[in-house]
């Protein structure tokens, strides 16, 4: 269990904030911190991996005390077994892709599990080049595995995905969710994309002006209305196209595209990019064996 | 999308599936089949206010109350307005639950002789109605 209670004041964008949070993992657990700009998710990231030191309060990890501010404690960050994975890949551009995985390995480790990460990660044929070469999400998919070589306790991720393109994301997706599984990871993500953190997350931390405003699966999060379709799927609109007296929408849902014809008065309120619940019921789908 | 509101005024529970009658008025219910039950669905309470959702493009519609078809969720009204494309129309109905919007083809529009003012019944059948709080 990772346990944290930390209390801090900092100056936002717009002021002072305090942050105050309050927030519990399983080990193993998938969560996502989502919420607008400057509501404290990446200061929640950079206190628990040791880079923002909190004015009050506690971080304990798996009964260890990585900050307590009473007891003055204050582990630095190469102490907590963290990873940390950033929308920049910060790779080193000079060293080949399995140099830059090697030089992460803590001294007298064994280097199998460079191996095995670059497996999982598709980069064997990769090994040679040097960041450079690579496209952003092949580096992404290095610094994902570089976090990776320490096994760490925790693994802290702020929008890794946010600057890649919507088909690389999708792939990278899958490979952070087989390697968080792989290695029973306890995972903490930031992630503005809905579409994402119901594939991925099963705790979803939503923030607000520095504190925790609601906490539950995706489900509970962004489903605002309870629905009895049991066909449901959240997605994204791509295209509203008007024929005749109705509208055909294009949604993406996941990595498939659907079409949904829908009326002037659900239309009205939407536009290009907006989430949207997919819902039907039960009865109305036909399957076909493939 | 249509949306009217009622109360729960009756739920017949088979095995996984409830059969639900939501009371709009004095005189018209209308019926839905879920597949949920009160134990997986806390929203199936009788008496709980509830909406009905169901498409536009799931509306037939009638110009006779007694005509011999399974439907039984029927909904009497007037119709307001006729948007008409060339294979799609757009029909918009008064009815004492409120609007009701319905999509039918234009064929059958003319075929019926569907005009503003007409008495028309909307009918969808029960596994086409959504209930949501």
């Amino acid at each position: 269990m990772i346990s944290m209670d930390v209390q801090k004041r900092l100056m936002g964008a717009d002021g002072p904030m305090e942050l105050d949070i309050q927030l519990q993992l399983e080990q193993g657990q998938f969560a996502t911190l989502y919420g607008p700009s400057g509501a404290g998710k990446t200061s929640t990231l950079r206190v628990l991996a040791g880079l923002m030191k909190p004015d009050k309060g506690h971080v304990t990890v798996y009964g260890e005390p990585w900050f307590d501010a009473q007891k003055n404690i204050h582990r630095p960050p190469g102490e907590r077994g963290i990873g940390f994975v950033f929308q920049d890949y910060a790779l080193f551009p000079h060293m080949t892709i399995l140099q830059n995985l090697q030089f992460a390995l803590g001294k007298g480790q064994n280097s199998d599990i460079v191996n095995r990460l670059m497996e999982i990660t598709a980069l064997e044929g990769l090994r040679d080049r040097k960041p450079p070469e690579l496209s952003g999400g092949q580096q992404q998919r290095v610094a994902l595995a570089r976090a990776l070589v320490q096994q760490p306790k925790l693994l802290l991720l702020d929008e890794p995905l946010a600057a890649l393109d919507l088909e690389t994301r999708l792939t990278l997706q899958d490979y952070l969710f087989e390697l968080h599984r792989e290695f029973g990871l306890t995972t903490l993500l930031i992630s503005h994309d809905v579409g994402e953190i119901m594939k991925l997350s099963g705790l979803v931390f939503q923030l607000a002006d520095g504190r925790i405003a609601k906490k539950g699966p995706p489900g509970d999060i962004f489903l605002p209305k309870r629905v009895s379709g049991k066909f449901q799927f959240t997605g994204e609109v791509l295209k509203i196209e008007r024929e005749e007296v109705v509208y055909v929408l294009t949604i993406r849902i996941q990595n498939t595209v659907v079409k949904v014809v829908a009326g002037e008065a659900e239309v009205r309120s939407l536009q290009v990019g907006d989430k949207v619940l997919v819902a039907s019921k039960a009865f109305n789908p036909i399957l076909y064996k493939l | 999308m249509n949306r009217l509101e009622g109360h729960i005024s009756g739920i017949e529970v088979s095995g996984g599936m409830s059969l639900v009658t939501v009371r709009l008025t004095e005189q018209l219910s209308l019926r839905a089949i879920v597949i949920e039950t009160p134990d997986t669905a806390p929203y199936l309470v009788h008496g709980r206010k509830i909406q009905l959702m169901f498409k536009e493009t799931e509306v037939v519609i009638g110009t006779r109350e007694d005509l011999p078809v399974s439907l039984q969720n029927s909904i009497k009204g007037l119709l307001q307005s006729v948007e008409t494309g060339t294979l799609l129309s757009r029909l918009q109905i008064e009815t004492e639950v409120g609007p009701i919007s319905s999509v039918i083809s234009s064929n059958s529009v003319e075929r019926l002789g569907l005009r503003e003012n007409s008495e028309v019944y909307a009918m969808v059948k029960l596994n086409e109605m959504m209930l949501s709080e």
